[in-house]
């Protein structure tokens, strides 16, 4: 099999826990090809940040106290791995940089993208140390070099995907043909004219499926802290379990509604070439995780998995005026969009007599104050009303498609627990019911309908 | 109109030769004014952003062996990608004999030119072969015109006789002859009654084949540019991978002699339907596709239209300099008078 394997986050804590990946990986090059993707180092972003913001503002003591943590933090782990030198030229490079931009007293999105590629350069360079001393016979790559090219939209960068495809598997492919493993640096890549990038949503999961889709990978395994994905949040849902397949799609749907999951942008290039992936477990190598495949290969179940999504709040807009009057709904999210607020849920009636919409609780107010101006001073709208503290459930399966009775049983579940539905909505893809219902009542929801489609039994 | 030229054979001195012999008409039927700013071959080049002399490159390269032996304007060993990047020109011509087996150093020259900002123009098949879609995103990304029409059918528009069935029609299958030489061949063999090997030595002595005849005769230029036909027209990527190849060096005296006696004839055909094949295959003697000599022939099968046939000559410098120039034209209207 040809695999692509990405770590990052506590997977990459220390030296103990690279090292531990390390023969996860060595324990698979024998019979398969094997690239790997790095993202860096537990906490590692955010001191970069730290370090990045400190310099700009002029304040040296902090940005110095940033770049002693980052060096200790590397050094302990290359010295821990046997070769105390291996990360010394890099963090001299970003003593210089963070130097510069100090001087400019500025950052730009390009030279925060500079400081930010260090996360994942450092423990690309940690990580090749751990492998080649376990005797696994590995190259390290940046992402540019491995022949990954974005737009010039530092931050959140654009990869352009044919281009990227083409040259990575025109780097890497001979390389793991010959039994080589890659390591690469997940979540940076470069302009075309060779600067730097980011990729912002979806990091270096991402950076995993587009080598896995380069390859023609047969599956990308995001390594993690998790079992896999579960049928609920566990502590929400004692009975939860993980889902050992689900479908791209389903992988998307439940995203949104906040699992903790890869972002649906990373899904992407792995969902449009068909390359599966799997999500696993670095404290727990044995299990199987859970596999995301395509819709035909996922087994039978109309709700997969049921989610809350808490600190919510409704917002409700209605008058008779709205009745069959052209451009209401516009009216409603023009507001909303110029104000940056996020709707997480929205439900209209045939009788186009109101409108419900559910935000995030920290946005509610904000969201009532652009609601009225924008409606009801203009008598668009007769009335705003807020019901602040609400839960959004949802029930997240492709089986629900075209299946009778699924809106019955929802609702029939949750009636039966004295739940009180506030608002629903359901896509049209069929992919998902969401339902907002009061705050103290989102979990008990959840554990009806959880029980309803019996997600606990295997 | 400031125009750099990759490759100084055959096609890029046909095409030096033409824009100066249309210079009047061109002027006067388009307003365009095409001028080389620009000349690099394989080794070295020359630059002048006022207009190089047409003569007198020819005369460089007749002298000297490279354009860089022109006097005052030519430079030896210099960084093909850099001077492109830093051209003064608008428009990229990669005119470079193409090489399938190894496209990187094409590739390379169309990625530069479109960092560069730069419209392109190529007739080079190798770097579509590989990296069609890669190259239209490219171009997409630097909103800069990409245009290919010399890659297929020389100076025969094939490419946009396609292009213009697939805008109201739809196109099922595509089936075409995209090879001169090896219709040359096959067409010796039934015509003369020659073998193989006899109608290959003819071919080589008009110059319709190279000493080394392989890319064509093992079918790799026909599915190259069946790769650039699907990619490029008719909505269907793929990649040079992706096409059964069968050449006709099997291809015996007895098997052409045979399919005559059915009233059929033997061509290396190109073939869209469903899947991708080149191979050579026995047609009815009043297909479209039965062309004479070097020809080339594209039938299209469409939806409502039925079939659609086009014939012409396939390759040849001066044939392929025509596309170029057709495809400068193009992009001179697409882009409208420069700033």
């Amino acid at each position: 099999m040809k695999l692509v394997m990405k770590f990052g986050g506590s997977s990459l804590a220390d030296a103990d826990r690279m090292r531990h990946c390390a023969a996860l990986v060595r324990s698979r090059v024998a019979k398969h090809q094997v690239a790997v993707v790095v993202s860096a180092m537990d906490g590692v972003t955010e001191e970069l940040l730290a370090l990045a913001d400190a310099a700009a503002a002029g304040t040296r003591a902090v940005a110095e106290a940033h770049l002693a943590a980052l060096r200790r933090g590397h050094e302990e782990a290359a010295a821990a791995l046997g070769e105390p030198g291996r990360v010394r030229e890099l963090l001299d490079e970003l003593d210089r940089l963070a130097g510069g931009i100090a001087a400019v007293g500025e950052l730009t999105p390009r030279s925060r993208d500079a400081v930010l590629a260090f996360g994942e350069r450092l423990a690309t360079a940690l990580f090749h140390r751990a492998l080649t001393s376990a005797g696994v016979k590995a190259r390290a790559f940046d992402g540019g070099e491995a022949g990954l090219v974005t737009d010039d939209r530092f931050g959140d960068a654009e990869p352009l995907v044919e281009l990227s495809l083409y040259q990575v598997a025109e780097t890497l492919g001979p390389l793991i043909a010959a039994g080589e493993v890659p390591v690469i640096t997940g979540f940076i890549a470069a302009t075309q004219h060779g600067v730097t990038t980011t990729l912002g949503r979806g990091g270096s999961d991402y950076t995993a499926t587009l080598v896995g889709a380069a390859l023609g990978a047969d599956e990308i395994w995001i390594w993690s802290d998790v079992d896999g994905l579960m049928s609920a949040d566990p502590r929400i849902v004692p009975g939860a379990r993980r889902l050992e397949r689900i479908s791209f799609s389903e992988a998307v749907e439940m995203a949104q509604f906040g699992a903790k999951a890869m972002h649906p942008r990373a899904l992407e290039p792995a969902a449009e070439r068909g390359v599966p992936v799997r999500i696993r477990n670095t404290f727990r190598p044995e299990g199987e995780g859970t596999l995301i495949a395509r819709e035909g290969d996922a087994p039978d179940g109309i709700v997969r998995s049921v989610h809350v999504v808490h600190d919510s709040g409704m917002i409700l807009v209605t008058g008779a005026g709205m009745i069959g009057r052209v451009g209401t709904a516009a009216r409603v999210f023009e507001a909303l969009g110029e104000h940056g607020i996020n709707i997480r849920m929205i439900s209209q009636s045939a009788s186009e007599a109101a409108i419900s919409i559910a935000v995030g609780a920290g946005q509610l107010e904000a969201a009532r104050a652009a609601l009225e101006a924008r409606l009801l001073r203009t008598g668009h709208a007769r009335r705003v009303l807020v019901e602040p503290e609400v839960a959004i459930v949802a029930a997240v399966g492709a089986g629900m498609r075209g299946t009778r009775g699924v809106a019955a049983r929802v609702f029939g579940a949750v009636a039966a627990r004295g739940i009180n539905v506030i608002a629903i909505a359901q896509g049209s893809s069929e992919l998902s019911i969401s339902f907002a219902v009061g705050r103290d009542a989102g979990p008990d929801a959840a554990r009806a309908l959880h029980d309803e489609f019996g997600l606990a039994k295997g | 109109m400031k125009v750099l030229l990759l490759g100084f054979g055959a096609v890029g001195q046909a095409f030096a030769r033409l824009i100066e012999r249309r210079r009047a008409d061109l002027y006067a039927r388009h307003a365009l004014s095409p001028s080389l700013v620009g000349v690099v071959d394989s080794r070295g080049a020359a630059a002048d952003p006022r207009g190089l002399d047409v003569e007198a490159l020819l005369e460089a390269k007749r002298r000297g062996g490279t354009v860089a032996a022109l006097a005052a304007h030519g430079v030896h060993g210099v960084s093909v990608e850099a001077f492109i990047v830093e051209s003064e020109a608008q428009v990229v011509v990669e005119a470079t004999p193409t090489s399938v087996a190894a496209p990187g150093a094409a590739l390379a020259r169309l990625k530069a030119a479109f960092r560069g900002g730069k419209h392109v123009v190529c007739v080079n098949k190798g770097p579509l072969a590989v990296a069609f879609p890669a190259l239209l995103e490219l171009a997409r990304h630097n909103r800069v015109a990409f245009r290919f029409s010399g890659t297929v059918g020389g100076g025969t528009p094939v490419l946009a006789l396609a292009q213009e069935c697939v805008r109201g029609d739809r196109v099922l299958s595509a089936r075409a002859v995209l090879n001169g030489t090896t219709n040359f061949i096959l067409w010796r063999m039934d015509r003369h009654g020659e073998d193989y090997d006899a109608a290959l030595a003819e071919a080589v002595r008009l110059g319709y084949a190279e000493t080394d005849p392989s890319a064509d005769v093992d079918g790799i230029d026909s599915a190259t540019k069946l790769v650039i036909l699907a990619n490029g027209v008719l909505g269907h990527p793929c990649v040079l991978g992706d096409v059964a190849v069968t050449g006709i060096r099997g291809v015996t005296r007895e098997h052409v002699l045979a399919a005559r006696e059915q009233g059929q004839v033997v061509r290396l055909v190109a073939e869209l339907d469903g899947g991708l094949s080149v191979a050579p295959r026995e047609i009815p003697a009043d297909s479209p596709l039965h062309v004479p000599a070097n020809l080339n022939a594209l039938s299209l099968t469409l939806e409502t239209g039925g079939e659609v046939a086009l014939v012409g000559r396939g390759a040849g410098g001066p044939e392929t300099a025509t596309a170029i120039l057709r495809d400068l034209i193009d992009i001179w209207h697409a882009i409208g008078s420069p700033r």
